[in-house]
């Protein structure tokens, strides 16, 4: 058996070895922007609503009928299939042609490579293949622009899509999900107390310093939090897109209950560190609890959202901008604070026990869900 | 006549259901549709590249099998009753096959009318097919003007029948017990009974209403057969709902008489399903891949009894719920819940689906699916709403004992 022969029995096998479902009709469109190119899958059974492929009339179409038939199917296509650009249409050179399977069975595969005016790539897609035949058929089409891919469809009431809005859209989403990790670590306010406790002990004025002292030891009072807000945001990070990627999945209402959890301790730590002085190791452990809450934000927001990887970068960093502008203000306040005498005895501890008792009511509140 | 062929609705076929859009994002919902679509949307990251084309076949291989009843070739609209007819047609074709192509066929029809005013019989079907695809308003608007406009007894009948199970499709019992009472007055007969019997069932009197119905079955005349299948169906649901293992019996003299009904089958597959008789639900759902709900029933025995074909099939339709998906019509939305919670186990993503399903019907398998998925993802709003909702109606029922 020739090589030939052998991947035509696999192909039919493929084909074959199914009981194809039933769904309603769906032709695929793929848009590569970058190669300018397009390519169309058409379920044979519904282009031979359009173009008499069972010629014999036996119901069965065969691979020599579709042949027959070649000219008027990729006629009907093409005539079904407008790409533009700017008002005018772009011409369609076929490169490939042959069959591909989908969900419910064969389907008629054609690419071509679309040749605008001016070399321009095309701005819109139109689609209207058995519209006026099927109420119910669909255009799926995926565009893929640069690094980005989204999906869209083509429907009898917008048969027109647009192809450059993916590009845009690329910015716009980075933009967006920033702009909501900047306001959820901003709003979150159990985010900020276990970033406020973090940061306390960094403010502390040991009473065995000299004034002398004090200048190096701001500068290893900045070097100590820059370690910590490290930690922490390396530790978010990592089960945030754990998360978001869905390789690990936990329940929310014991990652909410273990966040409130991680302020009290983090607070009875500064007074009694029971889970050692070494801050940095206690934002890195609880940052990973941390990272499971943001990405219950994240989903919220990503509904429809085609670039998923855009998302996540845009809110990691908008919640670490949110996280450095609150440093920014909330540091150099706490440290000016620190040289009142009042500080250390009594703004301090009222700081802790209003953090902790707060987190502690949390913690039973969100227990009580899970 | 419409009522006396197969067009008379049988309950809401749950496998014909297309082209509703996905549910708005609802507050506290929107967490778990987001993380569902995300879910998906990696899902898609992995499938996103199309399956190649081939372009070396062997010339006398078949491709496809096409379906004997193609619609009618696209053309100026012959007279309304013909086009009844082609309606008619289409629309049992759906049904008979569970191929929603159908449904997009028989629209097509009705699109090429425009603004001409229709006779009650086109009515009915556009409601028909209305209710085929869950725009239950639309189908509700339809029936009334019926109701409103003919006095032809087998269209009012038509129109009660649909309008009655409508309703109880969507859990509005006090609205089917009136529209039951309007179809004793009109239409006496197995079906009357069938509606009543359900209405009480499901507002905890099912022991009675089955004991009842179940004489009145007895003493009826078998002469009617569409009121004895009718009947028969109802049965089958009481005695599930009171764990009663006649339900298959009655299911399974329903399917001797009419293979095709597709929603029995659905029915008795997954009461085999429930009471894990895993052999006989492949039994029944054996040659039914096609149908999404009977293959999900199938894929979840499958994947029970470590069956080594459960895998392609669980894969099979994975591809298909993916291109739903993306289609953005959730044509199954209760099938999409049921994979999500018994194959792929992720409970949060079947919990979304399955409050968008219930959203919109309320049959005892929407529900006890809801229930499932509240109590898998641990979302005790949804839980209670579902229970408070199931304590108004005065509902139990031993295919979900978490109601309580």
């Amino acid at each position: 058996m020739s090589i030939k022969q052998t991947l035509a029995l696999l192909v039919m096998a493929a084909f074959a070895s199914t009981v194809f479902a039933h769904k309603a009709s769906d032709s695929f469109l793929y848009v590569d922007m970058n190669a300018s190119q397009v390519r169309i899958d058409v379920a044979l059974r519904d282009l031979a609503l359009l173009v008499p492929l069972d010629t014999n009339g036996d119901l069965k179409v065969t691979v020599q009928e579709l042949r027959a038939q070649r000219s008027l199917a990729t006629q009907a296509i093409e005539n079904a299939l407008t790409l533009t650009s700017g008002q005018t249409a772009c011409e369609l050179r076929g490169l490939t042609w042959g069959l591909s399977a989908h969900s419910d069975g064969p389907y008629l595969a054609t690419e071509y490579r679309v040749d605008c005016p001016n070399g321009e790539p095309p701005e819109q897609v139109e689609y209207t293949l058995l519209f006026d035949t099927d109420s119910l058929h669909r255009g799926l089409i995926q565009i893929t622009s640069g690094e980005t891919r989204s999906l869209t469809v083509a429907s009898p009431d917008k048969p027109v899509v647009d192809l450059t809005e993916s590009a845009v859209g690329a910015w716009s989403t980075f933009g967006t999900f920033l702009y909501e990790g900047i306001v959820h670590l901003l709003i979150g306010l159990d985010h900020m107390l276990f970033l406020l406790v973090l940061v306390l002990p960094a403010t502390l004025i040991n009473r065995r310093e000299n004034s002398q002292g004090t200048a190096r030891s701001f500068k290893s009072r900045l070097l100590q939090l820059a370690g910590i807000v490290t930690a922490f945001t390396l530790a978010h990070s990592i089960t945030l897109a754990l998360s978001a990627l869905d390789v690990i999945q936990l329940p929310i209402a014991w990652v909410e209950t273990v966040i409130a959890l991680s302020i009290a301790a983090a607070a009875l730590n500064v007074v009694w560190p029971f889970l050692g002085r070494k801050t940095w190791k206690l934002a890195f452990a609880f940052g990973l609890i941390h990272g499971f809450g943001f990405a219950s934000v994240l989903g919220d927001l990503t509904g429809g959202v085609s670039n998923l990887a855009l998302a996540l970068a845009g809110f990691n960093l908008g919640v670490e901008f949110g996280q450095l502008g609150l440093l920014l203000i909330g540091f150099p306040l706490l440290y000016a604070l620190a040289h009142i005498k009042a500080y250390q005895r009594f703004i301090v501890p009222l700081i802790l026990l209003g953090v902790g008792s707060i987190s502690l009511m949390w913690v039973a509140e969100r227990a009580g869900s899970i | 006549m419409i009522y006396s062929d197969k067009t008379l609705p049988h309950r809401a076929h749950p496998s014909l259901s297309p082209a509703f859009p996905l549910p708005a994002l609802r507050r506290g919902g929107a967490f778990w549709i987001g993380l569902g679509l995300l879910g998906v949307l990696c899902s898609f990251a992995v499938t996103a590249a199309p399956s190649p084309i081939q372009s070396d076949f062997d010339d006398d291989a078949v491709l496809v099998t096409l379906p004997e009843s193609a619609p009618a070739k696209v053309g100026a609209p012959a007279s309304q009753k013909a086009m009844a007819r082609e309606v008619q047609r289409l629309i049992a074709e759906a049904r008979r096959s569970g191929d929603p192509r159908f449904l997009g066929y028989a629209e097509r029809v009705f699109n090429q009318l425009g603004s001409q005013k229709l006779n009650a019989p086109l009515l009915v079907l556009r409601a028909t097919l209305a209710q085929s695809m869950h725009r239950f308003d639309a189908a509700r608007k339809d029936l009334q003007t019926v109701l409103d406009r003919s006095n032809a007894p087998a269209q009012r009948t038509q129109s009660l029948v649909t309008l009655a199970n409508i309703e109880l499709v969507q859990g509005q019992y006090d609205r089917a017990q009136l529209l039951c009472e309007r179809l004793r007055t009109e239409h006496p007969g197995l079906i009357a009974s069938s509606c009543h019997a359900q209405v009480a069932a499901r507002t905890g009197s099912a022991e009675a209403a089955y004991t009842e119905l179940a004489a009145t079955t007895r003493s009826a005349s078998k002469v009617n057969i569409q009121g004895y299948l009718w009947a028969q169906g109802t049965l089958g649901d009481i005695a599930a709902q009171l764990g009663k293992d006649s339900a298959a019996k009655h299911w399974q003299q329903v399917l001797s008489l009419d293979p095709d009904d597709l929603y029995t089958r659905a029915q008795l597959a997954d009461w085999y399903l429930q009471n894990e008789n895993l052999n006989q639900a492949l039994g029944v759902t054996e040659g039914y891949d096609a149908v999404d709900n009977l293959a999900v029933i199938r894929a979840i025995a499958l994947r029970r009894l470590n069956h080594p074909e459960a895998p392609a099939l669980a894969s099979r339709l994975r591809e298909r719920f993916e291109e739903a998906l993306w289609r953005g019509s959730m044509l199954h939305q209760r099938d999409l819940s049921r994979f999500e919670l018994d194959i792929e186990q992720r409970p949060k993503d079947a919990l979304q689906h399955a409050m968008a399903n219930w959203d919109t019907q309320r049959e005892p398998l929407d529900t006890r699916l809801a229930l499932r998925s509240a109590l898998a993802a641990q979302d005790k709003a949804a839980l209670s709403r579902i229970q408070e909702w199931l304590k108004q109606q005065n509902q139990s029922d031993a295919r979900y004992p978490e109601a309580s």
